[in-house]
């Protein structure tokens, strides 16, 4: 299990369209994504309707865990950060 | 089947016209989207259920089943930190297809150069699950999709 915490710079939090492109990233992964708000409960980041019901806004920080090590999981991660930083 | 209601009024289109490729690519899901009418208004609920997220510019409203429809007042409208838009509800209130939920005004969005074009996604539903998509003039709490 590959984890990474990240503060979401990302103006609106993960709502609308960054919600689409995170659970879009996610979605390509064969194996369990899921995000957790802070120490919240995790929920499936391959669904934009979990995404959006956690309410991350701007400055929150977010828990994800990708199944797998390696490069793809660490690339995954950095992909999934680079869209909750984004604006 | 659920029944979709146009949360303003104005010119249902494909979601395919907005101009804003998540949207129009359906990734944040499929709906229809309408242009709305260049005059201050009320965005209505378009279904029966819980306002599960309520920003100045957009809410998500979860119904039966767990079916979610999202309606987008505009796009990059969060850059404009809610100026412009009321609330009329809490996060979390229960609202029935046609309760008034935010008010705002479309002609400013556009003033302020952004797209005023409101997408009304079913949140992971299939690209078939939407029927029945209105076209053409709509007037609020008016059918704009059903949801298979």
């Amino acid at each position: 299990m590959a984890q990474r915490r990240v503060t979401v710079e990302s103006k609106v939090g993960l709502h609308a369209r960054p919600a689409a492109m995170f659970v879009e990233a996610a979605s390509k992964a064969e194996g369990q994504v899921t995000v957790a708000k802070g120490e919240g409960t995790p929920v499936s980041a391959k669904s934009i309707l979990a995404v959006m019901g956690l309410d991350v806004r701007n400055g929150d920080e977010i828990v994800i865990d990708v199944e797998g090590e390696g490069p793809e999981a660490d690339a995954l991660l950095d992909r999934l950060a680079e869209i909750a930083n984004a604006d | 089947m659920l029944t979709v209601l146009t949360p303003v009024p104005g010119t249902a289109v494909a979601m395919s016209e907005v101009d804003d490729p998540v949207f129009a690519q359906g990734m944040v899901g499929p709906g229809v989207a309408v242009r709305p009418a260049p005059r201050p208004q009320e965005a209505v609920a378009p279904i029966a259920g819980r306002v599960v997220k309520l920003h100045p510019h957009a809410f998500l409203v979860l119904g039966e089943g767990g079916r979610g429809v999202l309606v987008h007042l505009g796009i990059d409208t969060v850059k404009l930190d809610g100026a412009g838009f009321a609330t009329l509800v809490e996060e979390g209130a229960e609202v029935e297809p046609g309760t008034p939920v935010i008010r705002w005004d479309p002609a400013e969005v556009e003033r302020q150069g952004m797209s005023a074009i409101v997408p009304v996604v079913a949140l992971e539903a299939r690209a078939d699950a939407v029927a029945d998509p209105a076209a053409g003039e709509v007037a609020a709490g008016d059918t704009l999709f059903r949801w298979a």
